[in-house]
């Protein structure tokens, strides 16, 4: 029992930096509504800078100093000063957190104050992405990535004992911060004039006015209070985990958004508890599942560990919503135009002729970028009926299609048949959609996208860690009615293009239908629970069962280009899953016009690997981190000026021009 | 004339406040009831727990003898309820058709494997144009609500509640913003609703419109019923005059 107490207690560390994190965004949440993903990567970038100006190694000169710069087009780091002091480098990283704040909210988030939940969302996804790809550019073009960097910790390294359990110090001393932190801007916030200002802001935007102060300038402070928190946040665990990484640590918000949303985005006090006691029983929970050896072996290790704040996240989240919304709560939602897809056949028709006349002449690599589009564009087109004709921001449809992929691939390998397998993972794709649209009959907007995103890190924790699919390779050759579906074979002949008109068929089957039934009544019923779902219900529409037949036909177009990735991968690994590919996908299909058609396509055409890459000449694995930087700033900028997407936008200049 | 919609009992309360108290009445079938009382007399929260979208609400309310309790905002609208919206909350991604088609459409759970293979066969059969006739809409059948002047968009509520085909309609201020051809126009679709089988339960201001097709009333004020039954009883009751109708009315 006190290896437990032993255990939980050393997490008291890790829950003061959820806990950190969590108040940040509180913050950012009152101050702007908005529920800032990019949280967690603010904070990683800050540590980068800690750790890359105390590093000796960093520009190889031995003298430390160097600052790293998040700008594409600018040098890797500039020289500031020679071997700085841990204070020294401790103030400039923060000074550069509040420029980052106070940028963030300038360039970003203060323009899209009063845009639909979708814009927010998304640009913070690009603020994420684009981060994310940046740091790990720079990173490792520096020379290698956190093993080269020496994570030195702030703070004390003894231990306490209590009773026959040794308790690392730090862990207390981060906890006490914590609470100093939380205690700290509660009294700020109930004393002076700005904390009352940004509760009435909270409320209502010309409540703040009425104070006297303006919301911007109450929006730059908390943006900026909240990135110099993360940051400093970031340093503590990284130093004393002596873990950081571009992806792993900007997805500490995960655990930071289950301690936010229990803290109901609200009050420090309950925040801090919440994270605290994540931090705690996750550290429990991993004991807990080293020592259980009755627990099953498909279990990864540390899923428990993981999985926990989502589950907390979905619990929390359900029972706080409700089926429908509110008569106050009803706000201006505007999403992306959705206009009736027209021509479906010939259009259909006339691109999977196009593909397949490339697949049919081109070269390898070209059928390869053929492939991969065409693959894309399937899982594009998931995002497209729940997000864009239904309104439901979903960061889980990725995940889905690794699910399928993993099962099939498994089942596959085992010796199951070719139609089956696939078969059979479409429909586990299918099941755990549903199953994660549950919550989403309750909740909306912001806190779906967040459900969501919870949902897949833990189907990444619980499912693609596991050992059953930890590296698949040797799938058996597709194979129906005698033809030879494969896709990898040797030398020219790599890349088959049966395998290519397979999966264009596929597409186009499922384009068809998703067109037909946008336009029939099942399509109308999306539209106007995205529209309105008060309004919905009031003429009969079953808002729950709408929602989730757009989950389950969602997740069937994942499942089925998981499927079909099964096939077309030499190798499975759980890192083609990450949830960073998940919003990649989401923010290319927002680029191309998230309730169009269209927009998935120009969504396969832009994917990594794609079409847009092979006319690049071929992508490496900094191209590809380029290309995510790129798309991340993009969307930023099509968030905030138009958030119809490039398709729309496209068909609307082309209409003006036809009238002109 | 036998009751269609009997309430009784109802409360609904936010926190301390109490909205709506113990309110029982009862609409015959074939009735236009008008619901009225001065602002925050709880019209469009007793709406608003008939319908389903308040499930804080208590008390009982039957349609046509079937309890609608425990049943939740869309099941309602299918047993028969149809309402309007006082801020009228159009779908405004759909057209004025497709409004009306959306509402009239009842799925079945196959609907969508249909769907996906014979878009046009869900909207056979289906006719929402008499309906757009009869409200002078026929001219925006493809315009987008956004295009719509307010009267429009307040004419499109109604015909969209209408087109659930329901056997009670609940209108909260459908007059509101309406020019005078528009509200006459407006005045004579109610009045036309019961011979088509609709009964009304109606909210306005417009106390002329009130008046000349109400043939119930029922008064409301902080959330209590202060009278209720047929029109000429109701408007010279003197509690009436006194909480609401004023001296001159």
């Amino acid at each position: 029992m006190s290896d437990y107490l032993q255990q939980s207690l050393t997490g008291l560390g890790s829950g003061a930096v959820i806990a950190v994190l969590a108040i940040g965004i509180v913050l950012t949440f009152r101050a702007s509504n908005v529920i800032n993903l990019a949280h967690g990567a603010m904070g990683m970038y800050t540590a980068y800078v800690y750790f890359g100006l105390r590093n000796f190694d960093l520009a190889g000169a031995d003298r430390g100093g160097d600052l790293v710069l998040p700008i594409i087009g600018l040098p890797t780091s500039v020289h500031v000063v020679d071997r700085p002091t841990v204070v020294t480098a401790l103030v400039i990283a923060l000074g550069v957190a509040a420029i980052l704040g106070f940028v963030v909210y300038g360039l970003v988030f203060r323009p899209l104050r009063s845009a639909p939940p979708l814009a927010r969302i998304v640009a913070s996804l690009g603020v994420f992405l684009y981060l994310q790809s940046v740091m790990q550019l720079r990173v490792t073009a520096a020379g290698g990535g956190a093993a080269a960097l020496q994570l030195t910790s702030l703070l004390p390294d003894g231990v306490v004992h209590l009773g026959d359990s040794a308790i690392p110090t730090a862990s207390f001393v981060l906890a006490a911060l914590a609470v100093a932190v939380a205690v700290g801007l509660g009294l700020v916030f109930r004393l002076t004039r700005f904390g009352l200002a940004t509760r009435a802001a909270a409320e209502h935007e010309k409540g703040a006015v009425l104070t006297g102060l303006s919301p911007d300038r109450l929006g730059y402070l908390n943006w900026v209070i909240a990135s110099v928190l993360a940051g400093a946040a970031v340093i503590a665990i990284a130093g004393m985990s002596s873990k950081l990484d571009p992806i792993d640590t900007s997805l500490l918000v995960v655990p930071a958004l289950a301690a936010a949303l229990l803290g109901g985005l609200n009050g420090f006090a309950a925040t801090t508890v919440a994270g605290l006691a994540i931090g705690m029983s996750q550290s429990g929970l991993s004991t807990f599942q080293a020592r259980a050896h009755w627990l099953p072996d498909f279990l990864p290790k540390g899923g428990l560990r993981e999985s926990l704040p989502v589950i907390l996240i979905l619990i929390a989240i359900t029972i706080r919503g409700s089926h429908l919304p509110t008569r106050e709560s009803i706000v201006e939602t505007r999403l992306p135009a959705s206009p009736t897809p027209r021509h479906v056949f010939a259009w259909a028709g006339v691109l999977t002729a196009a593909a397949a006349v490339g697949l049919l002449t081109l070269d390898a690599q070209w059928r390869l970028a053929i492939v991969v589009s065409t693959i894309a564009t399937l899982i594009a087109l998931s995002s497209v009926v729940l997000t864009g004709y239904v309104g439901q921001i979903s960061l889980a449809q990725y995940a889905f299609a690794g699910l399928a992929a993993f099962i099939t691939a498994r089942l596959a390998v085992n010796g199951m048949a070719f139609p089956w397998a696939p078969i059979l993972g479409v429909t586990a794709a299918v099941g755990v959609g549903v199953l994660v649209g549950i919550p989403a009959v309750r909740v909306r907007g912001m806190a779906l996208a967040i459900a969501t995103l919870g949902a897949a890190v833990a189907i990444e924790a619980l499912v693609f860690s596991a050992p059953t699919f930890n590296g698949i390779s040797g799938v058996p050759r597709p194979r129906i009615f005698g033809i030879d579906l494969g896709f990898l074979s040797t030398g020219a002949d790599n890349f088959r293009a049966a395998f290519g008109l397979f999966a264009l068929l596929v597409l186009a089957v499922s384009m068809v239908a998703v067109a037909n039934l946008r336009r029939s009544p099942s399509g109308l019923r999306w539209l106007a629970v995205r529209s309105n779902e008060r309004a919905a219900a009031a003429v009969g529409i079953d808002v729950s069962s709408t929602k989730l037949l757009a989950f389950a036909v969602s997740s069937l177009l994942a499942g089925l280009g998981g499927s079909l990735l099964a096939y077309e991968l030499p190798a499975l690994s759980p890192q083609q899953f990450l949830v960073i590919g998940a919003l990649a996908i989401l923010a290319l299909t927002y680029l191309g016009g998230i309730a169009t058609l269209s927009g998935a396509l120009l969504a396969g055409v832009m994917a990594s690997g794609g079409i847009v890459t092979r006319l690049q000449g071929g992508a490496t694995g900094d191209a590809s981190s380029y290309q995510f930087a790129i798309s991340g700033l993009v969307l930023i900028v099509v968030a905030i000026l138009s958030p119809d997407g490039i398709s729309l936008a496209a068909r609307r200049g082309f209409a003006r021009w036809r009238r002109a | 004339m036998s009751a269609l919609l009997e309430v009784s009992e109802l409360r609904v309360s936010f926190g301390a406040l109490v909205a709506v108290d113990d309110v029982s009445f009862t609409v015959p079938t074939g009735a236009i009831m008008g619901l009225i009382g001065p602002n925050g007399a709880g019209k469009t929260t007793t709406i608003d727990a008939l319908c389903g979208f308040l499930p804080a609400a208590v008390g009982s309310i039957r349609l046509g003898g079937v309890a609608l309790d425990g049943l939740r905002a869309h099941q309602r609208a299918r047993a028969g309820l149809g309402r309007t919206f006082q801020t009228v909350e159009l779908f405004d991604d759909l057209s004025v058709r497709e409004n009306l088609l959306v509402a009239a459409i009842r799925p079945r759970w196959w609907s969508p494997f249909v769907d996906a293979v014979a878009p046009r066969r869900g909207t056979r059969g289906v006719n929402v144009d008499d309906a757009m006739g009869l409200m002078g809409l026929d001219a925006v059948a493809d315009a987008r609500p956004t295009e719509l002047s307010h009267g429009q968009r307040q004419l499109v509520g109604v015909a969209r509640a209408l087109a659930t085909r329901p056997r009670l309609v609940l209108l909260d201020e459908p007059a509101a913003g309406l020019d005078p051809a528009e509200t006459a126009v407006l005045g004579r679709l109610l009045a036309s609703l019961p011979a088509a089988g609709v009964s009304v339960l109606l909210v306005d201001h417009d106390m002329n419109l009130m008046l000349g097709v109400c043939d119930q009333l029922t008064v409301l004020d902080f959330g209590r019923v202060i009278a209720s039954g047929p029109t000429a009883a109701v408007r010279t009751d003197p509690a009436v005059i006194a909480a609401y109708l004023g001296g001159g009315a």
